[in-house]
């Protein structure tokens, strides 16, 4: 089985998009990142969401949201990247250090994939080049872009 | 042989002020030891009188700054800090170690996020000792200076009105005079009902003499200390005389 959750922060607004670039674009660009979770799993779904909330959300300041769509709307268009397959995912293998030292999970974790989001508002044109180029890194990352939600 | 009051300081993948902060507490008085988490069991507290989180960025700062580290202490000693805790022990958590003690539950319910300027911020910071009577905070004057580096030091709650009751009730022991992060009424640093847990976000081992003071004629006072000394010199007193007062 697979679910799918995206995580983003309550108290923080969008803020100015040329703080990910090298160089700044005209436009008034401006953008909010979300974090991505897909699991593969089997066993008990409670379990598994339970292990998700604890784990990965933040109740006071985070909003989770679950499905394959995207947690924000109106966007002009979005990055999604993570790392490849093979490469050293720190994030990924923290988590599952955790999850191996639980002793009952209630669920057996059998992949677990994370990809990094950032939602562009606002501009004019298809500017997502620039932000692939200043973002991504084609030694490590995987990434693609999302078409706009407006 | 007068026996000194021990210090445990864990240390997590990526936390790295814990030789600064143990040298800290040698100055006022207490015994350290730094412990990684690998080694952390319940019976290493046997003895201790103040756990300490240190600052850093435990595992990377991955999910969020101090989950990791909250949900590996958790898997490992389980409820012993409470435990601890109830049974008159101190917890001190610095910068990420105050993020860590947010995350565990063991100081009001708040949550550090991102500062409202999106950027890592690394600056000297004045605030207001709103809990004079603290063990940690006794020996403080009413405001002082130390120093911040975080990118996640914003304290935030469910709502407002939950950090104006902080302030309210004493939990919000020190606030910064200018808004710094975007915090929550701008809360440095908070404290549990009992007193005997606190976190803060500047960091007080950096400021442990005059001379490490940006400015080179400040005059902090006696002894050409820095006002971190004066918190860390409020707990050793505070264990001290508690010490002395068990029957």
């Amino acid at each position: 089985m697979r679910e799918i959750y995206e995580i983003s922060d309550r108290f923080i607004e969008a803020g100015d998009a040329n703080s990910l670039l090298y160089e700044p674009l005209a436009g008034g660009l401006t953008y909010r990142h979300t974090r991505r979770y897909e699991l593969d799993y089997e066993g008990e779904k409670t379990a598994m969401e339970a292990f998700v909330r604890k784990t990965l959300l933040d109740e006071i300041s985070q909003d989770l949201h679950a499905g394959e769509d995207a947690a924000l709307k109106d966007y002009g268009f979005a990055l999604e990247y993570g790392m490849k397959p093979g490469a050293l995912d720190l994030e990924k293998e923290a988590i599952l250090n955790y999850y191996r030292g639980i002793s009952a999970p209630g669920f057996e974790l059998k992949e677990l994939r994370i990809r990094q989001r950032i939602y562009l508002f606002g501009g004019k044109g298809d500017d997502s080049g620039r932000f692939v180029r200043d973002i991504c890194n084609a030694a490590i990352h995987q990434w693609k872009v999302l078409p706009g939600h407006v | 042989m007068e026996e000194r009051p021990c210090a445990l300081l864990l240390k997590f993948p990526g936390t790295n002020c814990d030789a600064e902060t143990a040298r800290a507490l040698e100055a006022v008085g207490f015994v350290t030891e730094v412990l990684p988490v690998s080694a952390l069991k319940p019976e290493k507290l046997v003895g201790v009188s103040l756990v300490v989180f240190s600052g850093g960025f435990s595992y990377g700062d991955y999910v969020m700054s101090g989950r990791i580290a909250s949900l590996v202490t958790e898997q490992k000693i389980g409820e012993t800090l409470k435990d601890f805790r109830e049974n008159g022990g101190y917890l001190l958590g610095i910068c990420n170690g105050f993020q860590i003690l947010t995350q565990l539950d063991l100081l009001p319910a708040g949550s550090l996020v991102e500062n409202a300027g999106g950027r890592f911020q690394c600056q000297w910071v004045k605030m207001k000792n709103l809990a004079p009577k603290s063990p940690f905070l006794s020996h403080c004057p009413p405001e002082f200076e130390l120093p911040i580096a975080h990118a996640e030091g914003r304290l935030v709650t469910r709502d407002a009105t939950e950090a104006a009751g902080y302030v309210k009730s004493g939990a919000a022991a020190l606030v910064y005079v200018d808004d710094v992060n975007g915090s929550f009424e701008r809360i440095a640093g908070l404290q549990d009902e009992t007193g005997r847990v606190f976190g803060l976000m500047p960091h007080p081992e950096r400021f442990m003499k005059a001379r490490d003071h940006y400015d080179p004629d400040w005059d902090g006072g006696e002894g050409g200390w820095g006002s971190g000394y004066y918190l860390f010199k409020s707990l050793f007193q505070a264990i001290k005389e508690g010490e002395a007062g068990e029957p």
